[in-house]
């Protein structure tokens, strides 16, 4: 090789880097947040259909939520809705904002809630389940008919997340004409197919569709939209991405709030960095379900000396850290959910189930179990407690919530082998009663307490049925149970607890389940996951977080950021 | 003399005719190109149609992941996710994989390779339009820079074997072999991107600058090639230490080659026994693995188009993976698939006109 062409070489490598000019990124007044999303062709702007760019919580910047929830008071604070509630007939009226325009121009008026919640109901969400029919009462009014007031109905309108009727009105105007039928299924299957040709935007924020790209996406101020006229920023630009993907740009202080979940060691990270870790409760965590169809594990009494074997502290540390909090009152909702709805003499008539290996030892032993020479433990028919434990191998803190169950309750003297599923599969092995044990979720991140019931009664334990899988038995749970207060049918009860809006009814239905969940244990909760969002303040000026609205769930609906960005609380930092 | 009767003349001549149409027949299937044209188009049929049902026998299926994400993300029931997505997806979990293999592959025969499950209405061929350009230009540049570098590397290092040239290279091209490419591309965003901020992080992710227009003008063509630097040298480093080393061990079994020596004897020119000699004989081995690894090109890049927010093909089959779209994955394994074996296919055909010596031996 001569010189000539090792100067070939060094000069084509100097011209490559020269053409790589480090790119900086234009910060004015703008807001960064992350959500991951589709870019087109396969992501769109039909919000009503899969793969629609909705953007997680930030749907409600564009299309605004009807209501938030704040969780700390209970009381529901309307947003494009400017008046809600029953009238006296048991039907729920909302009354829209005045003056609020999409950014086509059109009006917010109560067109865009018939349209909204007429393709709802062609959709078959269950919001329509407590439902008979919507009336258009004037401009602005439309009235929710039901046969009978619930509080359940009630979240699911205010909820909503209001769509244009001038982008989906011919769609919902057609929808509302149909039955159930072959009309019904063409005119679905043309609503999902339906692909706007821009993003229309109610909310302070609209989506520029020229930005889009596989890194992120604008969202530009949106005159005339919903609390535009209070933002403090003139963007929002959405960062596309999970966890791994966004958390460079977390350190390097291009993205300033995420509420993906992040392992412990990034935290500690991100702290360093003076980044502020966010929790709140979610209401739900992964907890140890048992198959009722494999003996001994339909015992009572063995499910409560598991419960007492696990050091559940531990295990949630170990899981998630400081976000994986062990679960206190053991009665099938939230620490929190419960404290806001059981009373004070309830809440201390629950056994926690502290961690307690004699006591375990005790229970064993009182249904005639014994150990064996290699000291594991044997019941009373001389089987020892072998069992296989799945858990959904994906979910890092699911799967270290596994491993370190089987080690304390193999220290106690069960014989577990866990093993890793993948997460499309493993929900269908529960469903089809295919386990022996597994971890899955205990509740869900909503505040009605029926819901968190639901789906230890309902789907884990036979709705698989449902979804097309027949003859699926789930966990094998009697939903009939004796307990300490009578005999009930969970399931029911649970339903019941949702409908109507009289609160210490529904608080008297949900600590029957609460006192029974805790007695018979069909699933044993482990820890609460609570979330561990990055927020950056040296970029971002918001309350601080001893401001009740924290407590609200960092995700999904009810969001306490986006909350702040509609109310115009979060300002670029001094 | 026997006369023959008009029946055994036109039973003869039938006869004839069936012999020359045999033998028409066998000289086309003798035709090497004919016969692994045919080869190729049975492997291509016999591939995708076993991907088809290995398919469907992965785990779950596109209801059941979007179900959980729904619920993870909105957290709404199970029985409320459920409801919303069957509603949205014209999909049956429980027909028939026979019939909608056929179905399927009547659709391929008229080059339809159907609509998105998890996107109703999105053809899969506009999908794939749009994310494989940008895999073949990154992937593409990169394997062609890698090969290159490698081939000049991997002759310096033969032609000064021994010397401490030749070990220090030797060393380096192992070690850049051993470490797999998403290890380099965490080290390049980690290292280079945040703990030196050598560039930003998110400047550079993405194919293009919006504000760019796309087509052949500058400014987009210069927008493109900064926004793939990053998995292009990836690409870069974490092959080129293959190529330095095959190309090592080829020229030094072509350096002990006679008419080397004979070259070198005539005092011929070091740069004309590279090139002329020397290279072009060693390289043509390697000419074959770059012409087969451009058919795994479309595949290899699914970590690190991730890595960079860099989406092309393998982005797109790893979504398409993740949320168990079956006629997305199936769509870019026909692409992969008809990918590899045309490579292949090509290689064969090709390596005739490249290698005179094969050329020669075939017509004899």
């Amino acid at each position: 090789m001569n010189k000539r062409t090792l100067l070939t070489i060094a000069m084509v490598v100097a011209v490559a880097l020269l053409a790589f000019a480090p790119l900086q990124a234009q910060d004015g007044a703008v807001l960064n947040v992350a959500w991951p999303y589709t870019v087109p062709p396969t992501g769109h702007f039909n919000t009503f259909a899969a793969n629609g760019m909705v953007l997680g919580q930030y749907q409600d910047l564009h299309e605004p939520p009807l209501a938030v929830l704040l969780w700390a008071s209970g009381e529901y604070e309307g947003m494009a809705a400017d008046s809600f509630g029953w009238d006296a007939d048991g039907n729920y009226v909302v009354t829209l904002v005045d003056g609020v325009t999409w950014s086509d121009g059109s009006a917010m008026t109560a067109d865009d809630l018939m349209a909204t919640f007429n393709l709802f109901r062609l959709r078959g969400d269950a919001v329509w389940a407590s439902l008979t029919g919507i009336e258009k009462v004037d401009d602005m009014t439309v009235k929710f008919v039901m046969d009978a007031p619930s509080s359940l109905a009630e979240r699911l309108i205010l909820i909503t997340n209001l769509r244009p009727a001038s982008v989906y009105g011919d769609l919902a105007d057609r929808a509302a004409m149909l039955e159930p039928g072959d009309e019904w299924d063409a005119l679905l299957a043309e609503l999902t197919e339906f692909r706007p040709e821009v993003p229309v935007s109610g909310g302070p924020y609209k989506i520029d569709p020229a930005s889009i790209t596989e890194a992120n996406l604008m969202m530009d101020l949106n005159p005339g939209g919903f609390a535009s006229d209070i933002q403090n920023f003139d963007q929002v630009r959405v960062w596309n991405g999970e966890t791994e993907v966004v958390t460079p740009l977390v350190a390097n202080e291009e993205l300033w709030y995420i509420t993906h979940g992040i392992p412990p060691t990034t935290e500690e990270a991100f702290s360093s960095q003076g980044i502020d870790i966010v929790r709140s409760g979610m209401n739900n965590g992964p907890g140890l379900y048992v198959n009722f169809a494999v003996y001994p594990l339909n015992l009572v009494e063995v499910r409560q000396a598991i419960a007492y074997a696990i050091d559940r502290e531990q295990n949630g540390f170990v899981s998630l850290g400081e976000s994986g909090v062990a679960v206190e009152y053991m009665d099938g909702m939230s620490d929190g959910l419960s404290e806001a709805w059981l009373s004070d003499e309830t809440l201390d008539s629950l056994n926690t189930y502290s961690y307690d290996p004699d006591k375990a030892t005790e229970l064993l032993t009182s249904v005639g179990f014994s150990k064996n020479d290699d000291g594991v433990w044997v019941d009373d028919q001389g089987n020892t407690l072998s069992f296989e434990l799945t858990f959904p191998q994906e979910f890092a803190d699911w799967s270290a919530a596994a491993e370190n169950v089987t080690a304390q309750l193999n220290d106690f003297g069960f014989d577990i082998t866990a093993r890793g599923v993948p997460f499309q599969q493993h929900p269908q092995e529960v469903y089809d009663g295919n386990f022996q044990m597994a971890i899955r979720n205990w509740g869900l991140g909503d505040p009605i307490p029926a819901r968190s019931y639901l789906e230890a009664y309902n789907r884990y334990n036979g709705q698989g049925e449902v979804a097309g899988e027949a003859g699926s038995v789930g966990i094998g749970f009697d939903n009939n149970v004796s307990y300490s207060g009578g005999e009930i049918n969970v399931f029911d009860v649970s339903n019941e607890s949702a409908q109507g809006v009289d609160h210490d009814v529904q608080a008297a239905l949900v600590t029957e389940l609460a006192v029974s969940y805790n007695e018979l244990l069909p699933a044993i909760p482990l820890w609460e996951r609570y979330t561990n969002n990055a927020l950056n303040r040296n970029f971002l000026s918001l309350p601080d977080v001893s401001d009740p609205t924290f407590a609200n769930f960092g995700g999904g609906a009810d969001n306490w950021m986006t909350y702040f960005i509609l109310t115009g609380q979060v300002a670029p930092a001094s | 003399m026997i006369s023959e009767t008009p029946d055994v003349i036109a039973a003869t001549g039938q006869a004839s005719m069936v012999d020359r149409l045999y033998d028409s027949v066998m000289n086309i299937y003798r035709n090497h190109t004919f016969r692994v044209t045919i080869q190729a188009i049975i492997t291509v049929w016999a591939v995708i149609t076993f991907t088809f049902f290995l398919i469907r026998l992965m785990p779950g299926n596109p209801i059941d992941v979007l179900v959980e994400q729904i619920m993870v993300a909105e957290g709404i029931p199970y029985q409320d996710a459920y409801d919303r997505v069957a509603a949205s997806f014209d999909f049956d979990p429980d027909a028939s994989a026979i019939d909608q293999y056929f179905d399927w592959f009547s659709d391929v025969l008229r080059l339809d390779l159907g609509t998105s499950i998890t996107s109703p209405g999105t053809r899969v061929v506009d999908e794939i339009a749009r994310f494989l350009p940008w895999t073949l230009f990154a992937v593409g540049t990169g394997l062609l820079v890698s090969f290159v570098l490698g081939i000049v590397l991997g002759m310096m290092m033969a032609y000064y074997r021994n010397s401490p040239l030749d070990h220090i290279l030797s060393l380096f091209a192992s070690f850049m072999t051993g470490i797999p490419n998403y290890i380099w591309g965490l080290l390049i965003v980690i290292v280079l991107g945040i703990q030196f901020n050598l560039f930003n992080v998110g400047a550079l992710r993405g194919t293009y600058d919006v504000s760019t227009t796309p087509g052949f003008n500058l400014p987009f063509i210069k927008s493109a090639f900064e926004h793939a630097f990053l998995p292009i040298v990836t690409y870069v480093v974490s092959t080129l230490g293959g190529w330095m080393l095959n190309m090592k061990s080829s020229t030094m079994s072509v350096l002990n080659d006679d008419y080397v020596n004979v070259a070198e004897a005539r005092g011929l020119k070091d740069s004309r026994i590279i090139t002329a000699y020397v290279g072009r004989n060693a390289a043509l081995p390697l000419f074959t693995q770059l012409t087969i690894s451009i058919g795994f090109v479309l595949g290899s890049g699914v970590v690190i188009e991730e890595i960079f927010v860099y989406w092309g093909l393998g982005h797109y089959l790893f979504a398409s993976i993740t949320t168990r779209d079956y006629t997305s994955m199936q769509g870019v394994f026909v692409i992969l698939v008809i990918t590899v074996v045309f490579a292949n296919l090509i290689a064969d055909l090709t390596y005739g006109f490249l290698d005179p010596r094969v050329r020669v031996s075939g017509q004899k």
